[in-house]
């Protein structure tokens, strides 16, 4: 499954040996890491390829919505897809529970946008005086491999997953809010993890972690803030030395400042999921498709392991939307249009917006 | 809009959610929570009594208040307990929390007072409020109890959270809450929080664990909290009989709606009323947004139909290149108003240009480059 070689620079890594061979949902990325998909496809792109292996995640939630549930229910879907063993603790009694709540990959539907017609009146519209030197120009479009399909599904939120794979897997639970510290989400954790060692051999699989509210009020261990900043750390290291990716949610407000910015320094891939207002009206005059966000994801901090060079993102806030109800699609967020035949179209002033928040928006 | 968080409550919670949990919160400024509270009650127990809700019963926790207190009220309000077929029970925090009267008529030293019939079938005292899981136990046996087991549900009201909170940790009090919320059979609980009483850090809690956030704020805010002053008087005293009523309701697809109305208090009871002046502010962020380039399915075809200038010659047609001084020959519509040109081809799409400024002449185009055909 390994892709092409990306090069993003001139200097690029030599691998002396050949790319690893990788087991199902992992793929090569620049300077020799491994990524696993996130479960949402366009998170993935976002995030460029994926969550790396090794990486701690960390997502902030909004106490005002339960957008955080979403990311975790694709992220662990994901996993169990394609067979890599789980592991998710919970503040709730009994967490299994929650995996029945868990979305089956969506069957694959004609991908209109992948298909190149290699027909010559589609795609590039070339001037007409040029049309004879056409036949030479061979453009070549690399059809959409296969394999991609098999390393990031789309999920339908409304089918739940197939019973046989919540089953048949190694899935372990823990409830982290009876134990009165955090010794058994520790063990439980090193055990799991002492199975998926890093080595320069193959990587047959790769495991996931998901920790749900982890500083939720419920749980005794809450108060225990340098407790829990320790654990974060000894996770941290524990991760970076296997083939795993770990994903702590936590509520921000139920933080102290100072162990919130702790925490948030703590992580390889900082996200954060807002609430969004119901009935806004200028924030329905403000973006497009308002009627159709359920909430908004921030990208703080991207991952990048073995490297110096940061990811910078040509946006860092992205809408959160569920398309038709069951596929969970982020997408930039974008200004909704001023209609310019409104309104004098000449004598205006050079500015960009005529609505009345040109406050944010002024050029 | 205060009817909003009644429907809610009445209707309750569906399979396999977590039941809707309100928290009133009000502070010495606008120290309206109890009133509030009490109107809640009484709205959800007539409901409860008259079949509209899912849910079968109330269990009345009571810290605060003594549960006679509780049945003077519904018998205000026209409901009478005695005939209510048993849907009410009030665990009785109260009168004796942490069962001192109790060891004293042990000892001897103490005659408990009797009481009447009808308050020992309606109230059950709990003397343990130090422990929260047994008063969790408690609770749901009284509410079982009451509905029978099974499917059936009830609702919960706690008098006021700050009781609780003075005995037992916030962590415990917040596992009781959620374990109560995630029950089966809780169909819907609120309660009450004096939010000057306790840290920030409590209240967030609170907040984290409720769907729906009622608070009541002062019409008025005070100028440095000053009390004496004559000016601030009747500012006070306005504040004692009027408040604003804020929610914040935490909606299923994750959407956060947020309300307000002005509430005042009156002898007979607390009137809701729209807010006289404009509404909520919005205090939700506003993220840098971007232009969108990208096109709609219908601006996708739309493009597509539009035949490009460049695109429709060399079909056989003599080639006209445009030299900047005529206007166009084939344009079907010309437009009166000078500054729109439109380039129509067969009505199957158009380009519509505006111009920047009036003053630009039409030859200050930059040289069109041969092969275009404008």
């Amino acid at each position: 499954m390994a892709t092409a070689k990306t090069r993003t620079s001139s200097f690029s890594r030599n691998l002396s040996a050949a790319a690893p061979s990788l087991g199902p949902g992992l793929k090569c990325g620049p300077n020799g890491t491994v990524f696993l998909s996130s479960g949402i496809p366009d998170l993935d792109k976002i995030l460029g390829g994926g969550f790396p292996l090794g990486s701690l995640v960390m997502v902030m939630e909004d106490a005002e919505a339960p957008h955080h549930m979403l990311l975790l229910r694709n992220f662990m879907a994901q996993g169990l897809v394609h067979g890599q063993p789980l592991l998710y603790a919970s503040p709730a009694r009994d967490p299994r529970g929650f995996l029945g709540t868990l979305p089956c990959p969506a069957a694959s539907k004609d991908d209109k946008s992948r298909e190149r017609d290699p027909d010559q009146e589609k795609g590039l519209r070339i001037a007409w005086q040029y049309k004879k030197y056409f036949g030479e120009n061979q453009i070549n479009f690399d059809g959409q491999r296969d394999g991609k399909h098999e390393y990031s599904n789309e999920f339908d939120l409304r089918k739940p997953l197939e019973r046989h794979l919540i089953n048949g897997q190694r899935i372990d639970c823990v409830s982290i809010q009876d134990s009165s510290d955090l010794s058994t989400l520790q063990d439980r954790c090193d055990t799991f993890l002492s199975q998926l060692p890093r080595n320069d051999d193959s990587i047959s699989s790769a495991g996931r972690i998901a920790i749900q509210s982890f500083c939720a009020p419920q749980c005794a261990h809450s108060i225990m803030e340098w407790e829990m900043l320790s654990f974060i750390r000894s996770l941290k290291s524990l991760v970076r030395s296997s083939n795993s990716v770990a994903i702590i949610t936590f509520p921000p407000s139920l933080l102290s400042p100072s162990f919130c910015k702790r925490w948030q320094h703590m992580a390889d891939t900082l996200l954060s999921v807002k609430a969004i207002q119901d009935e806004d009206k200028e924030l329905a005059q403000l973006l497009t498709g308002y009627q159709d966000m359920v909430g908004f994801l921030n990208v703080h901090k991207v991952a990048r392991l073995n490297t110096q060079v940061p990811l910078i993102l040509e946006a860092t806030t992205f809408s959160i939307k569920l398309q038709k109800r069951r596929y969970l699609v982020l997408e930039c967020l974008n200004q909704a249009p001023v209609d310019g035949s409104s309104g004098a179209s000449y004598g205006t002033s050079g500015s960009c917006s005529s609505s009345s928040k040109t406050g944010n928006l002024d050029f | 809009m205060a009817k909003s968080i009644f429907i809610a409550l009445r209707e309750g919670a569906l399979e396999g959610e977590l039941a809707p949990a309100l928290t009133i919160k009000d502070s010495v400024a606008s120290p309206f929570g109890f009133q509030v509270f009490d109107h809640v009650l009484c709205q959800l127990f007539s409901s409860i009594l008259a079949g509209k809700s899912p849910s079968r019963g109330l269990i009345v926790v009571s810290f605060s208040r003594s549960p006679s207190f509780y049945l003077e009220l519904l018998k205000s309000k026209g409901i009478s307990v005695a005939s209510s077929d048993k849907r009410i029970q009030i665990l009785d925090c109260y009168n004796d929390p942490l069962g001192w009267k109790d060891q004293l008529v042990e000892s001897g030293n103490f005659r408990a007072p009797s009481h009447e019939a009808l308050i020992s079938s309606v109230v059950t005292v709990f003397r343990e409020v130090k422990h929260m899981d047994k008063l969790f136990n408690s609770i749901i046996e009284l509410g079982r109890g009451l509905v029978g087991g099974g499917k059936i549900r009830f609702s919960i009201a706690i008098d006021s959270v700050d009781e609780m909170l003075r005995r037992a940790s916030v962590s415990s009090v917040a596992r009781l809450l959620s374990n109560l919320r995630s029950h089966d059979q809780i169909s819907s609980i609120f309660w009450l929080l004096h939010s000057d009483l306790h840290k920030a850090r409590v209240t967030a809690v609170l907040e984290y664990l409720s769907s729906m956030v009622a608070s009541l704020e002062p019409s008025h805010q005070l100028a440095n909290g000053q009390r004496g002053d004559l000016e601030n008087f009747s500012l006070i005293e306005h504040n004692s009989k009027k408040g604003k009523f804020h929610v914040r309701f935490k909606k299923r697809n994750g959407r956060v709606r947020m309300m307000s109305e002005e509430v005042h208090i009156e002898q007979s009871g607390i009137n809701f009323t729209p807010l006289s002046s404009e509404g909520a502010i919005n205090q939700g962020l506003v993220p840098k947004v971007q232009f969108n380039l990208q096109l709609s399915e219908k601006e996708r075809i739309d493009k597509a139909n539009v035949v490009l200038p460049f695109e429709h010659q060399g079909n056989g047609k003599p080639l006209q290149i445009y030299d900047g001084r005529r206007s166009l020959v084939d344009s079907k519509h010309v437009d009166a108003v000078e500054n729109v040109e439109t380039n129509e081809d067969g009505g199957r799409g158009e380009i519509i240009y505006y111009r920047d400024s009036d003053d630009e002449m039409p030859d200050s185009d930059e040289d069109p480059d041969d092969d275009l055909d404008i």
